[in-house]
C-alpha cells in the first residue's frame, strides 16, 4: 500500500532498510524470512534489485552462490560496505538492470526479486519473466515478492493510501511506481506455475514461488497475448465518457499488446496505436470489423499525440511492443501503419535494423482513426489533406469544453463550494437564519462555468486572429462578461450584483481559454511557455479581485 | 535625427536574429515528401522543382515530426519539449530539469 514511497527512501541507502520496515510495518522482514525458508544451500542464485543487499548477504551466508544486481549505484556501494566478513562467501554485487544484464541460459537454480516488480511496466514485467525463464535451469524457481492490489473492501483502503503517498511523492517531484495489475495473467502463457503463494496485509503484499515449466516443449518461454477487449456496447461507452470527463488529468491504460479486429490472417495489415482506452475503443470502432491486427504499444495510458510529444510513444515503445508480442512470427506482414501523430515521437531513420530484430517498414497513416479503412483500402502514396491535416473541429472543441468544465469543478470549485454550502446550511439551521438565497448563489457559480466553457468551445475559431493565448483569454473574458452580465440581468435585475461579479466572469473565461491551449494541437510549447509567467501574474490579480468582490457579494446580497 | 534608445543596442533583444523557426536545406532535400506526410498542418510543400519548402514557418509548433523522420536530415529546427498544455508549461517553468512535464498528458 505504501510501498510506492520507497522511491523517496531509495535516496538514502543507509536508512533505507529501517525506514522501509516502518513503511511496510515489518512485513518486508517477514517476506525476507519467507524467501530464506524456500532456499536451502549450494544453489546458484541470481537476485534482481538487491537494494542494500540485506537478503543477498543472508542467502550467501546460507552457503549459496549469489550474484546480485541493482541499478542504483549508491545501493550497490552501501551493499559493498556491509559485505559479509565471514570467509568462503560467494557473493557478487553488480550494477545493472534486467535489460542490460546477460545471464547464461539454463544457468541458475533460483532467481529472486523482492519489491522490484512495481518499477516495471507491463511489457517490462513480461520481459523479466521471459528473461528469468531462460536463465533458470529446468525446474528452476523464480521467487518474487511485491505489492499487489488486494481485492474487495481492502482495495478501497489500498487505493486511498496509494493516492496519499502519490501526492507526497508528487510534492517531492519523484515519479511513482506502477500498480501491478495484470501480472498473474502472464505466468501461465510464458511458462510458470505457482508452486507456493503467501499473502500479507489482506493481499496487498504477496510473495510467489514460481516453477519453470516448458510450455511449448521447445525449451523457449511463451508469449502472453491479452484477451479480446470489448469496444461496443454500454460499458465501453461509459469508458469513453470517463476519458472525456477526465481528459486533462488521468491516464487510462488498457493492457498493451496485440489485439484483433475482425479475423486477421498472416497477410492482414498491422495498425499500431496507443494503449489509452479511449484511443483503443475509437480505433476498433472505426475499423468496423475490418480484418487487421491492432498493436497497442505501452504509452502509459496516454493518447497518441501527447504520448509522442512526451516520450511515451517513440522508437523504444514501438520496438518493445514488437519484441514482446512476438508479432514477427505471427504474421508475414512487414509494414506497420502508425498513426500520423506518433511521428512526433517515432523516428524512422533511428529505428533498429532488420538484423536487430525489427524487420518492419513504417507507414504513417491518417491523423484520425475514422480514415483508417479508406487508408488501408487505397494505400495512398500521398495522403489527402483531409487525412493528414489536424483541425480543431467543433466536435473536438465540445469534448475539450466538457473536459475543462469537469476539470474546473473537480479540481478547483467542488471542495471549497461544498464547504461553503455546508457552512451556510449550518448557519441556517443553528442560528435560524434564512440564507437560502446564498445557497442558490453557489449553484449559479456552476452555471457560470458551464456557460463560459460553452462560449469558448463554440466560438474558439473567432480568436484565430492571434496565436497568443493571453490575447485569446482577454477576448473571451470580455465576451464572457457581456454574455454572463446579460444572463445575470435577466435572472436578478440588479446592476450591483453584476458589478460585483464582473471580474469573476472575466477570470473564468480567461483561465479556461488559457487552459484550452493543451487541446488545440496547434499550440507551440515554446510560445505557451513564454506566455506562462505573464499568465501567472494576470491570473493572481484576477483571482484576488474576484474573491474580494465575491465575498462582498456573498455577504451583502 | 532619430535618437537611439539607450537599451536598443545592448539588451539581449536587440541582438536577436530573426531566423525562421524551421527551414528545409534545399541542398540535402531529396524531395521524398515524407515531411509533408507527417506534418499535422501540411506546412512542408513541394516547390515545383522536386524539393520541399516550408510555406508558413510561423505556424510550426516545433513538434519535430518532420525533422526526426527526414532520411537526409535536411530539416533544421530546434525541437521544443512539451505538449503545448498550460500545465505542462507550468511544470517546466517551476522545474526546468523536469523532463516529464506535468505528467497529465
Amino acid at each position: 500500500m505504501a510501498v510506492t514511497y520507497m522511491r523517496k527512501l531509495e535516496e538514502e541507502p543507509s536508512t533505507y532498510d529501517t525506514k522501509f520496515t516502518t513503511l511496510t510495518k515489518g512485513v518486508n522482514n517477514k517476506v525476507r524470512d519467507w524467501v530464506l525458508d524456500r532456499i536451502r544451500s549450494s544453489q546458484l542464485i541470481f537476485e534482481i534489485g538487491c537494494g542494500t543487499g540485506a537478503l543477498a548477504s543472508k542467502m550467501a551466508l546460507k552457503g549459496n552462490d549469489v550474484v546480485a544486481i541493482d541499478k542504483n549505484i549508491n545501493m550497490i556501494n552501501y551493499a559493498m560496505k556491509n559485505y559479509p566478513t565471514e570467509t568462503d562467501v560467494n557473493l557478487l554485487y553488480q550494477i545493472g538492470t534486467v535489460e542490460d544484464f546477460t545471464v547464461e541460459d539454463n544457468s541458475k537454480d533460483i532467481i529472486v526479486s523482492t519489491f522490484m516488480l512495481s518499477e516495471l511496466k507491463p511489457f517490462e514485467q513480461q520481459k523479466l519473466l521471459r528473461m528469468a525463464w531462460k536463465a533458470l535451469k529446468p525446474n528452476g524457481r523464480f521467487i518474487l515478492a511485491a505489492e499487489f492490489i488486494p481485492s474487495g473492501f481492502w482495495k478501497r483502503i489500498f487505493k486511498i493510501k496509494r493516492w496519499w503517498y502519490k501526492k507526497k511523492l508528487r510534492r517531492l517531484r519523484l515519479k511513482t511506481t506502477s500498480v501491478i495489475k495484470w501480472f498473474f495473467k502472464y505466468l501461465e502463457p510464458i511458462g510458470f506455475e505457482i508452486n507456493n503463494h503467501k499473502t500479507w496485509k489482506h493481499g496487498s503484499i504477496q510473495a510467489l514461488e514460481l516453477l519453470k515449466v516448458d510450455v511449448n516443449g521447445n525449451n523457449k518461454p511463451g508469449y502472453y497475448r491479452p484477451r479480446a477487449k470489448k469496444f461496443k456496447g454500454i460499458h465501453s461507452q461509459i469508458r469513453i465518457y470517463r476519458c472525456i470527463f477526465t481528459g486533462q488529468i488521468d491516464h487510462v491504460p488498457i493492457e498493451p499488446g496485440l489485439y484483433k479486429s475482425g479475423n486477421p490472417n498472416r497477410n492482414s495489415p498491422i495498425i499500431v496505436t496507443a494503449n489509452y482506452e479511449y484511443t483503443y475503443i475509437k480505433v476498433m470502432r472505426d475499423l468496423k470489423g475490418l480484418d487487421a491486427w491492432v498493436l497497442c504499444v505501452d504509452s502509459d495510458g496516454i493518447n497518441v499525440w501527447c504520448a509522442a510529444r512526451g516520450d511515451d510513444f517513440g522508437n523504444n515503445q514501438l520496438f518493445e511492443a514488437v519484441e514482446t508480442t512476438n508479432i514477427t512470427t505471427i504474421t508475414d506482414t512487414r509494414t506497420l501503419i502508425l498513426p500520423q501523430l506518433s511521428a512526433g515521437g517515432v523516428s524512422i531513420p533511428q529505428l533498429p535494423k532488420k538484423s536487430e530484430g525489427f524487420p518492419f517498414k513504417i507507414t504513417f497513416g491518417p491523423v484520425w482513426s475514422k480514415h483508417l479503412p479508406q487508408f488501408i483500402k487505397e494505400k495512398p502514396g500521398r495522403k489527402s489533406d483531409k487525412m493528414k491535416i489536424a483541425k480543431f473541429s467543433l466536435s473536438h472543441r465540445i469534448r475539450a469544453g466538457i473536459t475543462h468544465t469537469t476539470f474546473l469543478f473537480r479540481k478547483i470549485f467542488l471542495l471549497p463550494l461544498l464547504a461553503l454550502a455546508l457552512i451556510i446550511l449550518g448557519f441556517n439551521v443553528l442560528l435560524g437564519l434564512n440564507w437560502y438565497n446564498k445557497l442558490y448563489w453557489i449553484g449559479e457559480i456552476f452555471l457560470w462555468i458551464i456557460v463560459a466553457n460553452i462560449i469558448i468551445s463554440l466560438l474558439f475559431p473567432i480568436s484565430e486572429f492571434t496565436r497568443r493565448f493571453i490575447v485569446k483569454g482577454v477576448f473571451f473574458g470580455a465576451l464572457n462578461v457581456i454574455i454572463l452580465s446579460t444572463l445575470t440581468w435577466i435572472l436578478h435585475n440588479s446592476i450591483i450584483f453584476i458589478l460585483l461579479n464582473v471580474c469573476f466572469y472575466f477570470w473564468i473565461a480567461f483561465f479556461s481559454t488559457m487552459s484550452f491551449s493543451g487541446d488545440t494541437m496547434y499550440t507551440n510549447p515554446r510560445e505557451i511557455q513564454g506566455e506562462y509567467p505573464i499568465f501567472v501574474r494576470i491570473n493572481k490579480i484576477l483571482i484576488i479581485i474576484s474573491l474580494v468582490f465575491l465575498v462582498i457579494g456573498l455577504i451583502i446580497y | 535625427m532619430t535618437q537611439i534608445k539607450s537599451d536598443s543596442c545592448c539588451s539581449p533583444s536587440a541582438i536577436e536574429i530573426d531566423i525562421p523557426r524551421i527551414f528545409i536545406n534545399i541542398a540535402t532535400c531529396t524531395g521524398c515528401g515524407l515531411c509533408g506526410e507527417v506534418c499535422p498542418f501540411g506546412l512542408p510543400q513541394s516547390n515545383g522543382s522536386g524539393k520541399y519548402e516550408i510555406k508558413s514557418s510561423e505556424l510550426c509548433i516545433e513538434c519535430s515530426a518532420c525533422a526526426r523522420n527526414c532520411p537526409t536530415q535536411a530539416i533544421m529546427l530546434q525541437e521544443q519539449k512539451g505538449c503545448g498544455c498550460l500545465w505542462d508549461a507550468r511544470a517546466r517553468k517551476k522545474n526546468p530539469s523536469n523532463s516529464n512535464g506535468c505528467g497529465c498528458c
